[in-house]
């Protein structure tokens, strides 16, 4: 069966479509904003600032998508299994040295390509949804076998253990929700769910449990960095109970070092207030109070919030819920259960990155390298988020009654 | 709502996924209301305690001037050679990268690639712990800031050397002040530097103002010292992370109008980024400069006055002078010696300096601040008081042979006690008395008046009392109630030590010299008037001058005229009369002077050695009196006040009257 539809022509989710060209200026706009003060000083030509290669990738990324609209979504499901293994290839490769590269502080997350370097656990998630949702649309019945319910659960780890090991904990972390979402949506049986997100909340637990309050012999093997920022956002000493006074004041001195990002982050979105201080005037930028490296990646979110206030910051959430909920109705709208499914995972995706970003701006959640969907600086992330929405729009464009 | 119809007939699971974005959404929502609105005050002020550190920018003091305008202190500039370091952190970076260990790996070649040979790979990414780090860009911080300072030092062809250790200090503390590397440049340097620097070395002169004495111990005492104190005063802003050099007066006039010169220190803000550097500054209170104090004080009579001090007596001679004029009671001249250079202070005196300054008691204004038995200069308000109680002056006294010493008189208070004397045995008038300072002649005098009269005199002259000068070093003097000579305590001896000006009554040479004023103008006790105004330092800005009113009667000694004119004429004899005078060394000719003598023995005290206080006290001219001179020299040697002092006041009365000749001549010429 070969569908031979012709693309009409009012067939785009415009709403979305707006809202996605409304966050892309945004984007430009703070990434600008973000680093226009460190390229000054730098004298960084033009072409070379963040905000123009932040461009390119939009319109690469524009580019993927709409390639992605022309062919049926169904097409690319069939190929969903030769892309998920393909990526779990790269998330292997980036494991090992020589081929994975780090950016400096121990996690190695990169492939180098020349002249640009890939993520794959961004891909990763793309093709996860994609494979899941493929794997997650045979009938209702399948489903209540065990064999399956594990197939799926395997699934899912696979890339999250792969990806942990970079590690990358938030990338993995955002995946859990993502399938949990779509297993509920694609129909699996209650007793699965409940047993699942009872183990899950169980490990997590467990895991904090660990970290926060067992003695070092019997902590979980983890990153350093992880385990300090895990302390941080709980608001636990990092010095152990019994430790001399020098080394509790030691501990205490980097814990202010290590809950400085957030301090700083969460320092600039409150000075912004109601109305922020204006586009290019955020002092914590200009000043680097906000870590350059960081600002117009992981905490873009923060300039936007010092620089436009709470105004601003409702703004990009309304962006942001304009396009899940739009995402939410193509879902409903869908021909079938692999676009239903495609589409929550997206949208689920798409939220989990929104609310874990901002929540660590604003020290609801602990700080995670996370970017945030189309606002971030990051070739990676722009092209997965539009190529997800583009399918978003190519299973808009093959939904019920075309 | 634009979705919702949709999700109604929709399968429940879609429903609960939108319930969950929608929670979300709101729980984020929810906590940027907080963070941004709630709560936005507190992070506004967290972001500015971090990005701005206040300066104090103390105002320029004002100057001190004499009664002329010539100038007893005064600011001057001084640059110091400063480092800029907000300028340097791309370097300090650059050289930390250098410094880095460096650790070389063999590196595959890229996978696309992998028939090429492994190459070997530079990389900085050996492991470094926190304490490393900081100690490594320490070290990074020292070398470009000591190569800078070695090529400043070259150009203004100086060697210099950077301590380590206060440049760290002023790193950690003061990062976004520029840190000075050589202060106080001399012209040279200055014209070196000027020509020598394009500005791309981070290094720039920095302008200071330190306190200047032109004439360095002239009138110490009165201009007084500062010490470095940069601490806020009453009525500032006492918040500032950094405060820039200021003085605060310990003594003398630089304490007494330390308000009123200081002015009110301004403030700025420097922003500064997340390193501490300086981005911008604000000026948000510009300093206002303090008010200049014109002093009555004449320059001409001051340096006299020191000179003859100096050539008679030495620099380290204790002694004071105070010249006055006794138509007003404005201080024309007012030494204390051994002097200190304020200037020394200013700059920071050395500890072998202040000790040597604190052997000679050299802080103390002996004119103002010490308590001195008068002796025998005391004897004019017996007289006075004798004269109106009805002593005739032309009456004869005999004074009677000492039995031990029968070369000089005594005065028998019994028996088998008497009171030394200095002059002959013989008989004595008054004038004669006066000239050869008897005391029997004083003693008797005093007697038959009555002590409660002398006593009382005293104190219409002001004795005893302070006046609240403002120089801060006053003592008031002793002078006995008249209650106390009324009681039973109080003996013939005592009365007859205080007509001889010792025992009871003790006077600051200031005090002496509002005693003399008063009787040279007829009776009229002044208060002694040492700041004649206030006035802007600026000219031009309309500020209001505060102007200190001269001549400001404190009392009447309501003593008749023709007293005073016995008395006047019987001091005149003390310097004209070369037979019988006793401070004929005083003469000036042209200039008639009334003066009188006087020594005080000092008993051995802790705080001073056995000897002994000479005087000259006088006004001059005799017609028409317009200055009193009072001259006083402590000493251990056996003299006079004839011997000691009067010489001075001859120095002092020679320049009066060339001053006044000159100021005639130009009257004159004008005319």
């Amino acid at each position: 069966m070969f569908p031979t539809q012709i693309v009409p022509k009012e067939s785009f989710d415009r709403l979305q479509i707006a809202a996605l060209v409304g966050l892309m200026l945004l984007g430009t706009a703070f990434v600008y904003s973000a680093t226009s003060a460190s390229n000054a000083a730098a004298g960084v030509a033009w072409f070379n600032q963040a905000w123009a290669r932040q461009l390119v990738w939009y319109a690469l990324g524009l580019g993927a998508a709409i390639a992605l609209c022309v062919v049926d979504y169904h097409t690319l499901a069939r190929w969903s299994f030769v892309a998920y293994w393909g990526m779990m290839l790269c998330l292997v490769a980036v494991l090992i040295p020589g081929l994975g590269k780090t950016h400096g502080w121990g996690a190695q997350r990169w492939i180098d390509l020349g002249p640009f370097q890939f993520q794959p656990s961004e891909f990763a998630k793309l093709a996860f949804i994609l494979a899941g949702a493929n794997f997650l649309s045979r009938p209702v019945d399948e489903l209540r076998q065990p064999l399956i319910f594990w197939q799926g659960m395997g699934l899912l780890l696979l890339p999250c253990a792969l990806i942990i090991k970079e590690p990358d904990l938030g990338s993995a972390l955002v995946l859990v929700p993502t399938g949990l979402v779509m297993m509920l949506v694609a129909g699996t049986p209650r007793k699965y769910l409940l047993l699942l997100i009872g183990t899950v909340g169980l490990l997590g637990g467990l895991l904090l449990a660990d970290v926060l309050l067992a003695p070092p012999r019997w902590q979980v093997p983890m990153q350093e960095y992880q385990r300090q920022r895990l302390l941080v956002y709980f608001g636990k000493d990092f010095a152990p109970a019994n430790a001399t006074l020098a080394q509790k004041a030691a501990a205490r001195e980097l814990q202010s070092d290590k809950s400085y990002q957030s301090r700083q982050a969460l320092i600039s979105v409150g000075s912004g207030g109601l109305w922020g201080q204006g586009w290019g005037q955020g002092k914590q930028t200009a000043l680097s109070f906000l870590p350059p490296s960081a600002a117009h990646n992981d905490f873009i979110f923060s300039v936007i919030a010092e620089e436009e206030g709470f105004v601003g910051s409702l703004v990009v959430l309304t962006l942001y819920a304009v396009i899940l909920f739009s995402g939410l109705r193509i879902a409903g709208q869908a021909r079938d259960r692999l676009g239903k499914l495609v589409a929550v995972g997206v949208v689920t995706l798409l939220f989990s990155h929104v609310f874990i970003n901002i929540g660590m701006n604003i020290r609801i959640v602990p700080v995670t390298g996370i970017p945030l969907p189309l606002l971030s600086y990051g070739g990676s992330s722009v092209l997965c988020s539009l190529i997800a929405l583009g399918l978003m729009q190519n299973i808009h464009i093959h939904r019920r009654g075309y | 709502m634009l979705f919702v119809d949709e999700f109604k007939k929709n399968e429940p699971q879609l429903r609960l996924v939108a319930l969950m974005l929608a929670v979300g959404l709101v729980i984020l929502l929810a906590g940027l209301w907080w963070v941004q609105v709630v709560s936005a005050n507190e992070f506004q002020s967290h972001l500015e305690t971090q990005s701005y550190r206040t300066i104090r920018l103390p105002a320029a003091r004002g100057k001190i001037l004499d009664c002329a305008g010539r100038v007893l202190a005064e600011n001057r500039p001084v640059y110091n050679l400063s480092i800029y370091l907000d300028d340097l952190s791309g370097q300090f970076n650059s050289e930390y990268d250098r410094l880095r260990p460096v650790k070389i790996t063999p590196a595959p070649p890229p996978f696309w690639a992998f028939w090429r040979p492994a190459g070997t790979v530079q990389t900085n990414r050996v492991r470094l712990n926190m304490s490393q780090v900081e100690a490594l860009s320490m070290q990074a911080r020292y070398n470009v800031v000591n190569r800078i300072v070695g090529q400043a030092g070259q150009k203004i062809g100086q060697p210099l050397a950077l301590d380590p250790k206060k440049f760290n200090q002023h790193y950690q503390t003061s990062r976004a002040l520029p840190f000075p590397i050589l202060e106080s440049l001399d012209a040279r340097q200055i014209a070196q530097f000027e020509e020598n620097f394009s500005g791309d070395l981070a290094v720039d002169l920095e302008l200071e103002s330190v306190r200047d004495y032109p004439h360095t111990n002239l009138a110490a005492h009165v201009l007084g010292y500062l010490r470095r104190d940069n601490d806020s005063q009453a009525g500032e802003d006492p918040v500032f992370k950094y405060r820039l050099k200021d003085y605060l007066g310990v003594i003398g006039l630089e304490a007494g109008y330390d308000p009123q010169l200081r002015g009110r220190a301004g403030g700025e803000s420097v922003l500064v980024n997340s390193l501490g550097y300086r981005q911008a500054k604000t000026v948000w209170s510009p300093p206002e400069p303090g008010q200049n104090l014109v002093l009555t004080l004449d320059l001409d009579l001051q340096q006299a006055a020191t000179a003859a001090l100096v050539r008679h007596q030495g620099t380290n001679a204790r002694a004071a002078v105070v010249v006055m004029d006794v138509r007003n009671g404005d201080v024309l001249a007012l030494v204390s010696s051994p002097a200190f250079d304020p200037g020394d202070f200013a700059r920071g005196i050395s500890f072998a300096k202040y000790q040597q300054l604190q052997a000679l008691q050299a802080e103390k204004n002996r004119a103002t601040a010490e308590n001195y038995a008068p002796g025998s200069i005391f004897k004019v308000i017996v007289s006075l008081a004798a004269l109106e109680a009805g002593l005739n002056p032309d009456q004869e006294y005999t004074v009677e042979a000492n039995p031990e010493d029968p070369l000089h008189g005594c005065y028998f208070l019994s028996a088998r006690s008497w009171v030394k004397d200095t002059a002959p045995p013989g008989k004595y008038k008054f004038k004669r008395a006066i000239e050869r300072s008897s005391n029997s002649y004083f003693i008797q005098a005093g007697l038959q008046a009555g002590v409660e009269r002398v006593v009382a005199l005293a104190k219409k002259f002001q004795l005893g009392e302070t006046i609240g000068l403002p120089t801060r070093q006053e003592t008031g003097g002793d002078l006995p109630t008249v209650e106390r000579v009324r009681s039973p305590d109080w003996r013939t001896g005592d009365t007859a030590n205080v007509c001889i000006g010792q025992g009871a009554v003790a006077v600051t040479p200031l005090q002496m010299a509002v005693v003399y004023s008063a009787i040279a103008n007829g009776g009229t006790v002044f208060w002694p008037r040492l700041v004649a105004r206030l006035e802007p330092q600026d000219p031009t800005q309309r500020q209001a001058v505060n102007e200190f009113p001269t001549g400001l009667v404190r009392s009447k000694i309501g003593v008749s005229g023709r007293s005073l004119r016995i008395l006047h004429e019987a001091m005149l004899g003390e310097t004209e009369d070369l037979i019988e005078g006793t401070g004929t060394s005083a003469r000036v000719p042209g200039l008639l002077i009334c003066g009188k003598t006087g020594t005080a023995q000092v008993p051995e005290s802790r705080l001073r050695a056995k000897g002994w206080n000479y005087w000259f006290a006088s006004f001059a001219p005799y017609e028409s009196p317009r200055y009193a001179v009072v001259v006083m020299v402590e000493s251990e040697a056996r003299g006079s006040g004839g011997g000691t002092c009067a010489p001075i006041a001859h120095d002092i009365y020679e320049t009066i009257l060339n001053k006044e000749k000159s100021r005639a001549g130009k009257i004159l010429a004008a005319n």
